[in-house]
């Protein structure tokens, strides 16, 4: 029974559930068996009841028929003599019962019989029994005078046989009404619960985890409708949590979280962040802005804005926003501690929605380096601009010149065109270097990398400085290894490096000096070094002579015209070979340029050429 | 006839001025560099002085820092300059009230403010505190500098 509600009540049959037929069975089965065992002990009860009955009644007869036979052989013994015993006999034999009297003498002679013989012995009825019973005859004197049978016929009383065997039938048949009755109203309480166990059962099984079928018939009574509301309210909080999960999945992180990992996601951010409130109070301040402002929590939390930040004109900022409630606001403040500086820049941006209650925001940015970037960017422009207009500045006024009346004759003419076109090659050599650093520096220079025959190169290069060499009788010398292996690289760039490093040897050099060009090959690196008998560098611009535009103060450098602009290429090239440059001077004794590359089939040489 | 130095690093720049100057019919003394000039004027007084303010050794500055209080310019100084732009060397030469012509520059400009000193009406200035003023020239061209420049 209740294996048919579960199966009512569960629209999609779980997997395994055949052994729920048995459930269906087993209760009426044993339902069964209860009411016959209820009966057949009622019966057993009522035969043992009735075989009592029956002991009881046999015994009663036995000893009325054992007292008449006594008796009765008493009266006789006593009454012998006076012949008196017959007639005893014959009243004897009319009582009522009396089926049959033998008195049998002490030699066995018959001395009385009744009926006599020749009589009917009278039948028995149904429902008659015979009762036996002897007793010896004896004398007053004690002699025997025989045995006396008595038979007795006594009829079964079935009025009282009935009315056992109703009482027991009585007694078994409310006991059964009993126990129906008990058994209808424990089922009502029963069955829900069996539902519910079942249903339990398939959940922590598995067989059914669709909490919509975990739902018992509303017809169970108080108990499932009680169960189908706890399930009710536990499928809405679990869609709840899937809906919670899935915008997990597939929402940003906004959306996702509030709270705790909001708050990491703000702490982490690269840039300071305050919150401050209607009273100035700063309620909220993340990591960045604490380690821009260098201080600790506690002295920001908590605190007016103004001492929070130690720059009142921020506090002034933010009052004013909130007052006018306009945004965009920027302030610089330039913070001290101990001996570094930092300019921070404090942007001002009230939250004009309600929830966020009169707060405001405050972004802190450290504007150091983007001022530091600037300042390089002015001073880079600057230069530029400066060694431009050395070119140009010759070229204006030659140009000029050429208009003039009076300057037309022959000569000048020629010497204006001269001065004109070399200035020209000058400045776009210098146009060309500035552009060429300025991708080299990005990182934006195309490079056409090949296997470069660097033997091959350096001669090159040597051929094309001998002119300049000559000049100046300067002793330009090359020194080869008899084998060299081949570097991954870009050509043109590296004749660009050897070039600048040889003319600037040639250049600051004295006249009757020498120069000497050396590749030098070990396992995984060429070097390459230009030595000169030159004047040298100072220590001091020994560290900046790679810098762009930078020319040391030396009278006899500055004699020599130049852009500051060489050295820096060839470092930059080198570099983006995989390799360095490195420099040894001593002012007055001259200077060693060593230029490092790895050979064609190293990793940096690869990584390079990507 | 008056008498010039110019001071230029520039070869070629120097080579020009020279070649304008002496074509007006001055006398003109050349020097490479602010040591030479110094030299120069200490061997013989000049009229005018061009200069150009970098130079290797003895800058153009410093040359005139030198020469003001000798008045040994006795017309005016004209300097020649591709740094016209920068805060502190614009603020010394107006200091010193020099006629300042930013590069490029026009040589014909150059040459009409040379004769514009050289003809100046009144006695040289015999102090030297101003010579520049001294010449009356109103050839003075600034450019407002960019913001944010370097230090020298």
């Amino acid at each position: 029974m209740c294996a048919e509600q579960i199966q009512e009540i569960t629209p999609k049959q779980p997997a395994g559930a055949r052994h729920l037929l048995w459930r269906g069975v087993l209760p009426e089965a044993v339902g069964l068996c209860f009411v016959a065992i209820i009966f057949t002990g009622f019966a057993a009860a009522y035969l043992v009841a009735r075989n009592a009955w029956e002991e009881q009644t046999t015994a009663a007869r036995q000893a009325e028929a054992a007292r008449l036979a006594t008796l009765t052989a008493d009266a006789i013994g006593s009454g012998m003599q006076s012949g008196t015993a017959t007639a005893l006999l014959r009243q004897v034999a009319q009582r009522p019962g009396v089926h049959a009297i033998q008195w049998t003498g002490p030699a066995g002679e018959v001395r009385f019989v009744w009926p006599s013989p020749g009589h009917a012995v009278p039948t028995l009825t149904a429902v008659e029994d015979l009762t036996v019973a002897a007793a010896n005859v004896r004398t007053p004197e004690g002699v025997l005078e025989g045995t006396l049978r008595i038979e007795l016929a006594g009829a079964w009383d079935l009025a009282s046989d009935s009315h056992l065997f109703w009482n027991w039938a009585i007694a078994a048949c409310t006991t059964l009404i009993v126990f129906v009755l008990l058994y209808r109203r424990l089922r009502g309480h029963l069955r829900p619960l069996a539902a519910l166990h079942q249903n339990l059962e398939h959940y922590a099984a598995g067989i059914e985890r669709q909490l919509e079928a975990l739902t018992l018939g509303d017809a169970l009574g108080a108990t499932a409708q009680s169960w189908n509301m706890l399930i009710r309210e536990f499928a809405a909080a679990r869609q709840q949590l899937e809906t919670v999960r899935r915008a997990n999945q597939t929402g940003d992180i906004l959306t996702r979280f509030e709270g705790a990992i909001f708050r990491r996601v703000v702490d982490r951010l690269p840039f300071g962040v305050l919150c401050v409130n209607s009273d100035q109070t700063v309620t909220y301040a993340n990591g960045s802005a604490l380690a821009l402002l260098g201080a600790r929590s506690e002295a920001v939390l908590g605190q007016p804005l103004g001492e929070a930040v130690g720059a009142p004109a921020v506090a002034a900022a933010v009052s004013g926003a909130q007052a006018r409630s306009s945004a965009g606001l920027a302030i610089d403040h330039t913070l001290t501690t101990g001996e570094s500086e930092t300019t921070l820049r404090f942007r001002v941006l009230p939250l004009s929605d309600e929830a966020a209650g009169g707060e405001t925001l405050v972004s802190i940015e450290d504007i150091g380096r983007l001022k530091e970037s600037e300042r390089a960017r002015d001073n880079f422009l600057y230069h530029v601009t400066h060694e431009l207009r050395t070119p140009l500045t010759s070229i204006h006024a030659y140009a000029e010149t050429l208009t003039r009346p009076g300057f037309d004759d022959e000569q000048t003419r020629k010497e204006c065109y001269n001065v004109i076109m070399s200035e020209t090659r000058r400045l776009s050599s210098l146009v060309e270097d500035i552009l060429s650093l300025s991708q080299l520096e990005v990182g934006t220079a195309r490079l056409d990398v090949g296997d470069v025959d660097l033997v091959r190169l350096i001669r090159q290069m040597v051929q094309d400085n001998l002119g300049a060499a000559d000049e100046k009788r300067i002793d330009l010398t090359l020194t080869l290894p008899p084998k060299a292996p081949k570097v991954r690289g870009d050509k043109q760039r590296l004749s660009v490096l050897l070039m600048n490093l040889i003319g600037n040897a040639i250049k600051y050099t004295p006249e009757n000096g020498t120069v000497q060009v050396t590749l030098t090959v070990s396992e995984q690196r060429v070097a390459i070094s230009v030595r000169d008998t030159g004047i040298g560098i100072a220590p001091e611009d020994q560290a900046h002579i790679f810098e762009k535009f930078y020319r040391a103060s030396d009278d006899k450098v500055q004699a020599v015209a130049g852009t500051g602009l060489g050295l820096a290429i060839a470092r930059e090239v080198a570099r983006l070979h995989g390799g360095d440059i490195h420099l040894q001077s001593e002012p007055g004794q001259g200077s060693t340029f060593t230029v490092e590359l790895p050979v064609s089939n190293t990793e940096s040489a690869e990584a390079f050429a990507r | 006839m008056s008498r010039i130095l110019v001071a230029e690093d520039d070869p070629h720049i120097l080579r020009l001025i020279a070649m304008w100057l002496r074509r007006q019919g001055h006398e003109v003394l050349e020097a490479r560099h602010g040591a030479a000039a110094l030299a120069l004027i200490e061997e013989q007084a000049v009229d005018v002085l061009v200069s150009d303010v970098n130079m290797p050794g003895v800058d153009g500055l410093e040359l005139i820092e030198a020469i003001l209080p000798q008045s040994r310019v006795r017309r005016g100084v004209i300097v020649l300059t591709n740094r016209w732009d920068h805060g502190e060397i614009r603020e010394r030469l107006a200091r010193w009230g020099v006629q300042v012509m930013p590069k490029p520059f026009s040589p014909t400009r150059l040459s009409e403010l040379v004769e514009a000193l050289v003809r100046a009406e009144g006695e040289p200035a015999e102090s030297g505190e101003n010579p520049g003023l001294a010449a009356g020239a109103t050839e003075v061209q600034f450019v407002p500098p960019p913001a944010n420049l370097p230090p020298a």
